[in-house]
């Protein structure tokens, strides 16, 4: 797994994980960056050939080149749980 | 590769607010139960891979995943997935979901959903060789059931059929 979140995923117990730093709805790298996409990716498939015993975490070298505010990763509207949340506020 | 000793924060994309919340739900303890381990039967060089994503992808000739019934029913989310071939392109794909932005995904498919870089690893032997099938599930489950009990096997169903090794999966 490829994953965004790996606080999350150190909790359920997933077998092969690979963490990356990018934002949310972009864990492969930004839009039409080949080159950028390939080396995650690789980078991702190496965890396969490796690892050597479930549970382990190998933490990609990779930065995001935006900062966090300026990704635009929020959808154009809060979704339904999070208006719920509020109303009940 | 500019830093060998990263440790990758997971909260520094979310607003403060958002970071407090998901990390109360986070507890302390490391994870402590069985972990399921198969071991590879083959290098990656010579192993059968499939895409799986949690990104609400389908294809636009495909039902769509259902928000409105979400919209709703905010504790809900659509179980159901979707096969995507590995010819698919970035124009014929829909993308929902309502608690990302979709338009980077949409634009290109390779940001959720892999399928044309692995194409590449295919023709260069960098994998063996990528499976006919993909597949997208829908990344919010408030309640994991059905997604547990139906969803998930016949995922895994479909992929014994096509012979894959490894499967790897692209959470939103």
């Amino acid at each position: 797994m490829l994953t965004m979140v790996p606080e999350f995923t150190r909790e359920i117990g997933i077998p092969r994980v690979a963490a990356i730093e990018y934002p949310f709805g972009r864990p492969v790298g930004h839009v039409n960056d080949v080159e950028g996409q390939r080396a995650v990716l690789l980078a991702a498939l190496d965890v396969l050939d490796t690892a050597d015993r479930p549970g382990q975490v190998r933490h990609l070298p990779f930065t995001w080149t935006e900062d966090p505010k300026e990704t635009d990763w929020q959808p154009p509207e809060p979704s339904p749980i999070i208006k719920m949340m509020f109303k009940k506020e | 590769m500019e830093n060998e000793t990263k440790i990758v924060d997971g909260f520094k994309f979310m607003p403060r607010s958002l970071r407090a919340f998901v990390g109360k739900t986070i507890p302390e303890a490391e994870f402590s139960g069985h972990i399921p381990w198969t071991p590879m039967k083959r290098p990656v060089r010579e192993a059968t891979v499939a895409l799986l994503t949690s990104a609400g992808i389908s294809m636009k000739t495909q039902a769509a995943f259902d928000m409105e019934r979400e919209k709703k029913e905010p504790l809900w989310g659509d179980p159901s997935f979707r096969m995507i071939p590995r010819d698919a392109r970035s124009g014929e794909i829909n993308m929902n979901h309502l608690h990302v932005n979709t338009r980077f995904a949409k634009e290109d498919i390779n940001v959720m959903l892999p399928i044309h870089r692995l194409a590449e690893f295919e023709a260069e032997g960098i994998i063996g060789r990528l499976a006919p099938s993909h597949y997208s599930i829908y990344g919010y489950q408030i309640d994991p059931t059905a997604l547990m009990s139906e969803t998930l096997p016949a995922i895994a169903e479909q992929m014994r059929t096509e012979g894959v090794d490894a499967a790897l999966l692209t959470p939103t």
